[in-house]
């Protein structure tokens, strides 16, 4: 239980709250015992009239409503505190996530990022919330029964204090137990409880083999092996409940014994005593008990905590900016200096990429998948900062400008170009500045060839996309970033041509935006077309993570061997 | 609580367990009761000094009770969590036959991903219904009234205010929560779905975000609604907590009237003051039970969604056939003719094939192609009949399919899809569903026909074949499809990730097997189509163009200029 102990020690405030709220639970437990047997003794034994015990009760309802209102100011402590610190978990994996672009670029490890952002986060609460008070509830108010029971009578206090310590230890005993048992039991449980899913996703494949029908049996015989498996695991639990429960009762009973014999043999004790204490007895190995329920919710935010942990002491490779401004009057001259970058420690490696790149060059890049092609664009973009080598523009280094001067002049048309929820006036307008007025978006989207398609949707460009509203497919998609585009008009465009899948219009679409664009800006393609490589004033040529070669596609056909056997075996694959 | 009657009525069929569960919870309740009881009784007689015997006697009860309070609880667990998971087999079972009729065409329809992650989870949150919804009332119900029986044969009148308290504690306060508890659930569930969104389009949209400079943007979006979901959780924990604080608080008054009111009987005479310290400690103890009444609400509201969600799923009617309905002819090539087929998914604005026509004679070879979303693969599913047009008919051997069971169809024809699913189980259990009946000596065939002469007929295929790649379960697939031999084959895109080298092989194999037969074929790569006998070039839902290779080429349209850009475009 410790990875998460370092973040306890922020909320002093609740935890002392929260030992205040136990003292005073011991106290109106202990009032609430003392002012019943006082009650029940008046009237009972000593014959008291009604009048007499009226004080006590109304001492007693205190007591009771006191103790209510405490178990709800103690459980709304932990609530929060467990909202603080979710909030404050979700606030440092955002700073995370955004300060450490290569990771959060990575786009396949997003999903995974989502869910511990999402449910990792949630399932700490109960650590918080309910494993917490617990513990300080459990560690004040057990005790301040014991002094009350020493106080009253010897014996009493020192069954207590024998006997208490056989929760835990049959609790660690069990819990152990239970522990390898349920890891015997994992796989199983797992393998049973994917059925269910296992089969409904089939049941397309099924159908068309008419094998359905025959299904019902297997999720029902599955899902009893699940049941068989977890009842596996979860008796020797209940086992533990009932040993636990047994050892409780076990010791009031020895307390009401020993009472009983004293105040019937030996005479030694009052009534008062007697009840008193047999009235106390149960609140002091319920308080011990709760503990054990409260652990098996806080071991389950172990697990969650462990995953976030993980990701928040992730290694960084934060991106540096200086505060320079960028003259846009013409693209920048941009000088790659045996510029490199890796991913992680084992991660692939990109080395010594050096290259000169001149305003309104056309620039191809190629090789072969992995080789480092997007990596290269990365680099070139600014999300991710060389770990050798520099990237220089203009002559000075990139990172001595300032992001937004850097930014301001680059667009990235991606294969699969993210669409986010919002309309499709806002999903071009992102690529402008805050405000981008409705002309200027109509017109770019002209430009990008989308407008035709878009006034055939009754919202026009008011149609809700993205998550939630109308999907686009992969040629509108691509449209789209080249209207964000035309609306940001930068000076740098880094493009990344599509393998297959584009209809014919959006084909030509992008090739005649990419040349316009190309009129005021230097465009670096990651090339896919023979075409866009023919054009290209420079192709760098990346293999296995070096560059192989840079020049003119008749240069490197000329000196290169490995790019004039990747040039023909693509045209030989295409002819068979 | 017509949302929950399917539920109810599977929860029913658990009647053995349920009975137990019930029995064995009303023990502890009850044991509890008498042994905090006997002790107040004990002590009270102690003070009077009894005679020893007497005392013997009533420690051995209390004894007796502790352990068999502790023994019921374990049996009231064991059997309700037996029941709880029997009944969840139950509500799988039921709901994939409420399923199975409407598939796959519902799983085209709903064409999210979620939609079954969502079933389970709902079916898997329904769990909770029978554990925290529907036994411990009744067990409550049950011990409160054998309590106050118990208790009538001392003072109505205390036995009056446990059944106030009972009213209160299981009923008013419970209910009055539950109106409450709709409304912020629902909250919860809008920000997270709120929050989910934002942190998604955060880390996939990131390199847009930090290019066009709007990640401070998106990370104050995700900031606020990171705490508007907090602040709806807090609400929601804080209520619970106050709702049980509450229930607490009216139990805990409930026994203080019950002191009150003994202590003035006893005082007035008209009551045994060696049963109050007893009737007290009964009042502290039975109201216990009636603790978890107070999460009642929100199991109840959650159940309820979860019920609500997922049957809506199968409410409508699976799709009929019409009468007469006839059957297609057996081993025998059929004809496929489309005649003006609109097809438009729900909730989208454009038609995803529109009025499409083309005709396909029995033993012909067609291959459908067209860029993604022109609707190639709408047409397969449309000729399957797991989509009805709306328009149009579609006609197999000349019948049209409206009166062809659609059952009848898959079984006369072979079906590769672009995701194919394998099971848990063996290479030999997933052929198996080709048919049975096949020897050893045809499967091995059958993976050698798909070059998978390497693969083992009892190796270990893991859920969605995960422990195979893309090409290996596209090759099983081609296996399955060619040992089921049926006359009409519909492959979409079956060779994607397959490299050319094999891929042409295995179609050498397929054309072999399927020469007298029917064949589509839905491509993305343009090679390797000269030997079809017709192709038709799809875009936006619409036939653009259609005919021989050769005819396409020489007309230099549409195909030709696709196939001029395949040709020029790099790995």
């Amino acid at each position: 239980m410790n990875v998460l102990n370092p973040y306890l020690k922020q909320y002093k405030g609740t935890q002392i709250f929260l030992v205040a709220t136990a003292i005073l639970t011991g106290l109106s437990i202990i009032a609430q015992a003392y002012l019943i047997v006082l009650a029940v003794d008046r009237v009972f034994l000593q014959g008291h009239p009604f009048e007499s015990i009226v004080p006590i009760l109304g001492w007693l309802a205190l007591a009771l409503l006191l103790r209510a209102a405490l178990t709800f100011a103690s459980g709304r402590a932990g609530v929060r505190m467990a909202s603080k610190v979710k909030q404050d978990f979700r606030r440092r994996l955002l700073d995370k996530f955004s300060k450490n672009p290569v990771q959060a670029s990575l786009q396949g490890q997003s999903g995974q990022k989502v869910s511990v952002m999402m449910d990792a986060v949630d399932e700490i609460d109960s650590y918080f919330s309910r494993y917490i008070p617990q513990v300080i509830q459990t560690s004040i108010i057990p005790l301040m029964i014991l002094i009350i029971a020493f106080s009253q009578h010897l014996y009493t206090g020192l069954l207590m204090i024998i006997t208490a310590p056989f929760i835990p230890l049959f609790f660690i005993i069990i819990g152990i137990k239970t522990q390898k048992k349920s890891e015997e039991q994992l796989d199983k449980m797992a393998a049973f409880s994917g059925r269910f899913l296992d089969t409904l996703q089939g049941l397309t494949t099924l159908k068309l083999f008419g094998r359905a029908a025959k299904q019902k049996d297997a999720i029902r015989e599955s899902s009893y092996g699940f049941r068989d498996a977890t009842m596996d695991v979860l008796k020797v639990a209940f086992i533990s409940s009932l040993m636990l429960e047994y050892i409780s009762m076990l010791s009031i009973g020895l307390i009401a014994l020993e009472l009983g014999l004293r105040l019937v043999v030996f005479e030694s004790v009052t009534f008062f005593t007697a009840f008193f204490l047999l009235v106390l007895a149960p609140e002091f190995y319920l308080a011990i008990k709760e503990l054990g329920s409260a652990f098996h919710t806080g071991r389950g935010s172990m697990g969650a905590a462990k995953k976030i942990i993980d990701e928040l002491e992730k290694d960084d490779q934060p991106v540096a900016w200086g505060e320079r401004q960028l003259d846009v009057s013409n693209p920048p001259v941009i000088h790659l200096k045996e510029a490199g970058f890796k991913y992680g420690d084992k991660g692939f490696e990109l080395t010594g990429v050096s290259a000169e790149i001149k305003p309104y060059m056309k620039v191809a890049v190629v090789g072969r998948s992995g080789s480092g092609k997007s990596t290269l664009l990365h680099l070139l973009a600014g999300l991710v900062a060389p770990s050798n080598g520099s990237i220089e523009v203009e002559h000075n280094p990139l990172s001595n400008y300032s992001e937004e001067a850097w930014f301001n002049e680059v667009s990235y048309i991606s294969q699969k170009p993210y669409v986010f929820s919002g309309t499709i006036a806002q999903n071009i307008a992102i690529g402008g500045g805050k405000q981008a007025a409705r002309e200027d978006i109509i017109a770019a989207a002209q430009k990008a060839g989308i407008s035709q398609m878009v006034s055939s949707l009754s919202q026009g460009y008011d149609t809700p996309v993205g998550e939630g509203g109308r999907g686009l497919s992969g040629g509108e998609k691509q449209r789209l970033a080249i209207a964000r585009a035309f609306l940001k008009n930068p000076s740098i465009i880094l493009f990344d041509e599509p393998t297959t899948g584009l209809d014919l219009k959006t084909e030509q679409i992008l090739q005649a935006s990419i040349k316009e664009l190309s009129k005021k800006s230097t465009v670096i393609t990651v090339a896919h077309r023979l075409h866009t490589i023919q054009d290209a004033d420079l192709i760098l040529f990346l293999d296995d993570g070096e560059l192989k070669g840079a020049g003119t596609h008749e240069e490197l056909m000329d000196k290169e061997s490995d790019y004039r056997s990747m040039v023909s075996l693509q045209q030989g694959g295409n002819s068979a | 609580m017509k949302d929950l009657s399917i539920v109810l009525k599977e929860v029913g069929r658990e009647r053995k367990d349920i009975f137990m569960s019930i029995l064995f919870g009303f023990l502890a309740g009850i044991t509890a009761v008498g042994l905090f009881a006997s002790s107040g009784y004990l002590i009270s007689k102690a003070a009077l000094v009894p005679p020893l015997y007497a005392l013997t006697v009533m420690i051995a009860l209390l004894k007796m009770f502790g352990l068999a309070r502790a023994v019921s609880r374990y049996g009231e667990r064991l059997y309700s969590h037996r029941a709880t998971f029997s009944i969840l087999s139950n509500l799988r079972v039921n709901f994939f036959e409420k399923l199975e009729p409407l598939a796959p065409g519902i799983y085209q329809k709903y064409r999210s991903g979620d939609l079954l992650a969502r079933i389970v989870g709902d079916v898997e949150s329904l769990q909770n219904f029978f554990l925290r919804v529907y036994y411990p009332p009744i067990v409550l119900v049950i011990v409160f009234l054998s309590t106050i029986a118990f208790t009538m044969f001392f003072s109505v009148y205390i036995a009056l205010v446990l059944v106030v308290g009972l009213m209160l504690t299981a009923l008013v306060v419970p209910a009055y929560f539950a109106l409450s508890q709709r409304k912020i659930d629902s909250r919860v569930r809008e920000q997270r779905g709120e929050l989910s969104t934002e942190v998604t389009e955060l880390l996939y949209g990131f390199r847009e975000l930090k290019l066009y400079q709007r990640l401070d943007e998106k990370e104050n979006l995700l900031k606020a609604s990171s705490q508007k979901y907090i602040q709806e959780q807090e609400r929601e924990g804080v209520q619970l907590i106050f709702n049980q604080s509450v229930n607490t608080a009216v139990s805990l008054m409930v026994s203080w009237v019950v002191l009150a009111l003994g202590a003035y009987l006893v005082t007035e005479g008209q009551f045994d003051g060696l049963f109050l310290a007893m009737l007290v400690m009964i009042s502290l103890t039975v109201f216990e039970n009636a603790t978890p009444m107070a999460a009642l609400p929100g199991n109840l509201e959650e159940s309820r969604t979860a019920s609500n969600r997922l049957y809506s799923v199968v409410k409508e009617a699976p799709a009929g056939t019409l009468e007469p309905i006839t059957s297609l002819p057996e081993s025998q090539a059929l004809s496929v003719r489309l005649k003006e087929l609109t097809y438009q998914f729900e909730g989208e604005e454009q038609q995803a094939v529109s009025n499409v026509s083309f005709y396909l004679p029995e033993g012909s070879k067609t291959a459908i192609v067209g860029p993604s979303g022109s609707g190639k693969s709408t047409v397969l599913m449309l000729i399957l009949k797991v989509l009805q047009a709306s328009e149009g008919d579609l006609q197999l051997g000349g019948q049209s399919i409206k009166h062809v069971k659609d059952e009848d169809i898959w079984s006369k024809s072979n079906v590769v899809l672009q995701d194919n699913h394998f099971f848990y189980g063996t290479i030999r259990e997933n052929l198996e569903l080709a048919g049975t009946g096949f020897t050893d000596e045809e499967y091995k065939n059958a993976l050698h026909q798909v070059e998978l002469p390497h693969f083992d007929l009892d190796s270990e295929v893991l859920e969605r074949g995960e422990n195979l790649s893309g090409g290996e379960k596209q090759r099983l697939a081609i296996a399955r499809a060619m040992l089921k031999g049926q006359r009409l084959w519909i492959l979409d895109e079956p060779t994607s990730s397959i490299d050319a080298l094999t891929e042409q092989v295995l179609y050498e194999r397929l054309f072999e097997q399927a020469a007298d037969d029917t064949l589509v074929l839905v491509s993305h790569r343009l090679t390797g189509l000269e030997k079809m006998d017709q192709i038709i070039v799809m875009e936006k839902g619409e036939v653009v163009e259609a005919g021989s290779f050769n005819e396409l080429m020489a007309k230099q349209g549409y195909f030709y200029e696709m196939k001029q850009i395949e040709k020029s475009v790099f790995g």
